[in-house]
């Protein structure tokens, strides 16, 4: 069978408009134009518009065993949806509907293609009381995507990753059947996913392995009327680190609870890269900058809860600055797009930056992304820090507070010019580099990983733990179609 | 907290600039591909340029992609073929040409991106791509090759005669055969909004402003320049500036967004005609004279508007404001804005060569722009282009919101 034939098929369900095997379309899906991972084969992209359409795509990728990708930005560190093994590609892009929001469950239903301008957009226009979580990615990346690989929002602290913001999921399996998850699943409501079995567990950090969603409900959260982003500077991470555990375990409305380097600093600067300092600690500056967001319903508890704040950074020897106030200290022309987080500066709530940003202008970034313990997240950052160094690149380290404090997430991007092969063949080893010295780091799991962390984790666990995913995956995905050459579940 | 404006309006240009960014290359425009090949590959097609995402409700803003839907009609898509063609990842083919037309340089995409570069410099390489479609026998789009034609042989797109150009012109119009200042009319008033032509002729006439109308008037080259054949444009322009030269003229008004930008800033900065000529767009002559108190509107136009900002003055040339501090100082006018305005605004279609070649985009980048301005409410969409007047024109079906040009209101206003 050759592409024309299965286009002329898949034509047939969706409209010849929206399916396409020109180079010319399929080119922008070979690769994620971002990673230093390396360039997959799109051979034919498709948009359905419901359910049924995907699933109709997916009884046609079994009969002729053709792999299936589900894509809405491929704008992820791992480039965990470019198609290693060729295939269809279904760009969920036209299922963006917002389909129901229940106040007084504090949820949204929407589809799977819907992205975080979509949602944020909707939700400003709509229902001004309540958001959602937003991410750090650019407007058009998907939030559902988001929510399956653990991402994480700038209300972390309140409810940890997306995948916990996850209150139900319509999916299309890899076999072509439709299944709910959560109380969707018996009811008309989608407030959560107790009490029956977890099956959302099926669907979430597969990569896609399992099946594609075509309808989740996302929490969403009341936009109290008292807000202030405090932006703590403090010598070294190791000082303050040990603030923000202390921070993390006293509520006073925090949250968002989050530092970066003064790597990463630079990028948010947006020097390029011939101007930013390799090692800006060795100039003697500061190297932690911590955002400790907090939120509040009446005057009374927004201006307690933000005192109790001031004097937790000062038992720390950190001068408790709001991100204002510092921001003013910055040359007009320097600030680049750090304004433009916080919304007490300006910024939308928060402005999603990575367009802007864009790695010191070379274009190319790539993270090792890792879940840890609170408790070594500067045992992370020394080790990673050292890697970077050894490669001359500046350490971009960046850590975030979840879930109450109960973990962290610490990553270090390494940024590169993306036109530039030898570049990124450095960024290749400094990122496999820093995930082997990470990993004398007890807990620390990569997020999002491309295949060859994925290894490293098949590789790590038990073998009966690898045995149950290796079945879950012949039952959902029987003919392995499903993402083929990413995931845990890739055999 | 206000939001703080972190972009600013380059001198000469619409295009504008971010100012927060330290380190941003400063390169030339108007150059071809290779000139550009080290910023394009920066662009990770994240998708920043689709939405309006300064502003509330993230409105989608880019009518090529929301209409071809696939990556490739984006910004970030086009950047990235750009890139691949300039690597040798892809050939030029029919298909990659047709990605390149079916968008109407509105330019709404690269007021979003927020790589300094990238938002600087990306209607530069859009432009140059189309350029290079035609070097590669790729371009023009048919419909676009043959009214190109019909321009070499009767100076105007509209395949009408060049002798019946002026027929529009009322006997009770004045002209001054020795005046400095021409009107130039443009082929969308000369032969299809001629309604845009009188009431500015009218207008003129009511202000006293000594006035003539080439009588060998031509396109400006705008249709032929925007569809990527730079050479044609160039000689149409060389040509026109000798029919200027020659009449004496010093000073050009016009009533037509794209005849303003092409003479503005197409002639001088890609041409390299310096033809010292002042180039003015009819509502900011009007604001002159009504800021120096020169005259006022003596009767009230009951009306409830919205202001559609055209391409062509609006991003291309960063006028936004004077159309609508002249629309604000008619009595009687109510002016309400779209959700998508200014810098945001959502093209109404008709531009780079859409309409003639891409009709379905373009009848549902005007049908949009139709809805939006019918949800604000109000009686009718005013321009200040009579390409998007033509376009909304022949949008609206049902009577509900009646297109008109500014020049229209400021005549009865007198």
């Amino acid at each position: 069978m050759i592409n024309s034939e299965i286009v002329g098929e898949l034509g047939s369900i969706v409209g010849d408009k929206y399916v396409s095997e020109d180079p010319e379309i399929t080119f922008l899906y070979d690769y994620d134009f971002v990673t230093a991972e390396p360039k997959g084969k799109c051979d034919i992209v498709i948009m359905p518009n419901s359910a049924e359409e995907v699933q109709e795509i997916v009884k046609i990728a079994n009969k002729y065993k053709i792999p299936v990708i589900p894509w809405v930005t491929n704008m992820n560190f791992g480039s965990i949806a470019t198609p290693r093994k060729g295939g269809i590609v279904v760009d969920l892009r036209r299922l963006n509907r917002v389909l129901e929001v229940n106040e007084d469950d504090m949820y949204i239903v929407v589809e799977g293609g819907i992205t975080w301008a979509d949602l944020k957009g909707y939700l400003d226009k709509n229902h001004p009381d309540f958001r959602a979580g937003v991410t750090f990615s650019p407007p058009g990346t998907g939030v559902i995507p988001s929510c399956l690989c653990y991402g994480m929002f700038d209300l972390g602290m309140l409810g940890g990753t997306g995948a916990e913001f996850i209150n139900g999921l319509e999916v299309v399996l890899g076999s072509g059947e439709l299944v709910k998850v959560g109380s969707c699943s018996l009811s008309d409501y989608w407030y959560g996913r107790q009490p029956l079995p977890d099956l959302a567990g099926l669907f979430i950090g597969w990569e896609g392995n399992t099946g594609i969603v075509t309808k989740a409900a996302i929490k969403l959260w009341p936009r109290l009327p008292y807000r202030e982003d405090f932006l703590a500077i403090a010598q070294s991470v190791e000082q303050g680190i040990p603030m923000l555990r202390k921070l993390s375990k006293v509520g006073l409305g925090i949250c968002d609870l989050l530092c970066q380097n003064l790597g990463w600093i630079q990028s948010l600067l947006c020097f390029d890269t011939e101007n930013v300092a390799i090692d800006p600690v060795e100039l003697g500056l500061p190297d932690f900058y911590s955002l400790i967001t907090t939120q509040a319903y009446t005057e009374d508890q927004h201006k307690a809860q933000c005192e109790a704040i001031r004097d937790i950074c000062k038992e720390f020897d950190v001068d408790p600055l709001t991100a204002a106030e510092q921001i003013d200290n910055f040359p007009e022309n320097m600030r680049g797009i750090i304004e433009q987080m916080f919304p007490s500066t300006g910024g939308q709530s928060p402005i999603q930056f990575w367009g802007c940003w864009n790695f010191s202008r070379g274009g190319g970034g790539e993270w090792i992304g890792s879940y840890c313990s609170t408790r070594d997240i500067e045992k992370y950052y020394q080790a990673s820090r050292k890697v970077c160094l050894k490669y001359g690149k500046p350490p971009q380290f960046y850590s975030r507070f979840l879930f109450g404090g109960h973990y962290s997430v610490a990553r270090t991007n390494i940024n590169f010019n993306k036109n530039d092969p030898e570049e990124i063949e450095t960024a290749k080893k400094i990122l496999k580099e820093i995930h082997e010295e990470v990993q004398s780091i007890g807990g620390t799991i990569m997020y999002k990983p491309p295949l060859w962390a994925v290894q490293h984790h098949k590789d790590k666990m038990l073998p009966a733990t690898r045995d149950l995913i290796n079945k879950i995956k012949k039952l959902l995905d029987p003919n392995n179609i499903m993402n083929p050459g990413h995931g845990i579940g890739d055999e | 907290m206000s939001k703080k404006k972190i972009v600013k309006n380059i001198e000469g240009k619409g295009i504008s600039q971010i100012d927060s960014v330290p380190n941003q290359k400063i390169l030339n425009r108007n150059e071809d591909l290779e000139y550009y090949k080290d910023l394009i590959y920066q662009c990770g097609k994240c998708g920043t340029c689709r939405t309006a995402y300064q502003e509330k409700g993230w409105p989608r803003v880019c009518p090529s992609g929301e209409f071809g839907k696939f990556e490739a009609y984006y910004l970030g898509g086009k950047n990235l073929l750009t890139w691949a063609v300039l690597k040798n990842q892809l050939k030029w083919s029919e298909k990659l040409a047709n990605i390149f037309y079916s968008c109407s340089v509105c330019l709404a995409c690269i007021q979003q991106c927020q790589i300094p570069e990238i938002h600087h410099y990306a209607g530069e390489w859009l432009m140059a791509m189309r350029e290079e479609a035609v070097r590669k026998g790729f371009g023009p789009m048919p419909e676009q090759t043959l009214y190109s034609e019909h321009v070499s042989n009767e100076y105007n797109p509209y395949m009408e005669k060049h002798e019946n150009r002026q027929d529009w012109i009322p006997s009770h119009i004045k002209q001054s055969p020795n005046a400095k200042l021409a009107y130039f009319v443009g082929c969308t008033s000369s032969y299809r909004e001629q309604n845009v032509a009188v009431a500015t002729a009218e207008i003129l006439n009511a202000l006293e402003v000594d006035f003539k109308i080439l009588s060998d008037e031509r396109c400006c080259g705008s249709p032929v320049y925007m569809t990527g054949q730079a050479e044609k444009a160039s000689k149409i322009a060389e040509t026109n500036v000798h029919i200027f030269k020659n009449a004496g003229v010093e000073k050009i008004i016009t009533s037509c967004a794209g005849c303003y930008k092409t003479l503005k800033e197409t002639y001088p900065n890609k041409f390299k005609l310096n033809h010292g000529i002042e180039i003015i767009h009819l509502p900011e002559f009007l604001l002159d004279k009504l800021n120096k108190g020169e005259f006022e509107f003596n009767k009230e136009v009951d009306l409830k508007i919205t202001y559609h900002d055209p391409c062509h003055i609006g991003r291309h040339m960063g006028i936004y404001e004077p159309p609508r501090e002249v629309l604000k100082m008619i009595p009687g006018i109510e002016l309400i804005e779209m959700p998508r305005n200014r810098h945001h605004a959502w093209c109404c279609g008709s531009g780079g060569g859409v309409r003639s070649a891409f009709k379905d985009l373009s009848s549902y980048a005007a049908n949009e722009r139709i809805e939006e301005a019918k949800g604000t409410g109000v009686d009718a969409i005013v321009s200040c282009c009579p390409f998007c007047l033509n376009q909304f024109k022949s949008t609206v079906k049902d009577n509900d919101i009646l297109p008109l040009d500014l020049s229209e209101l400021v005549r009865k206003a007198l």
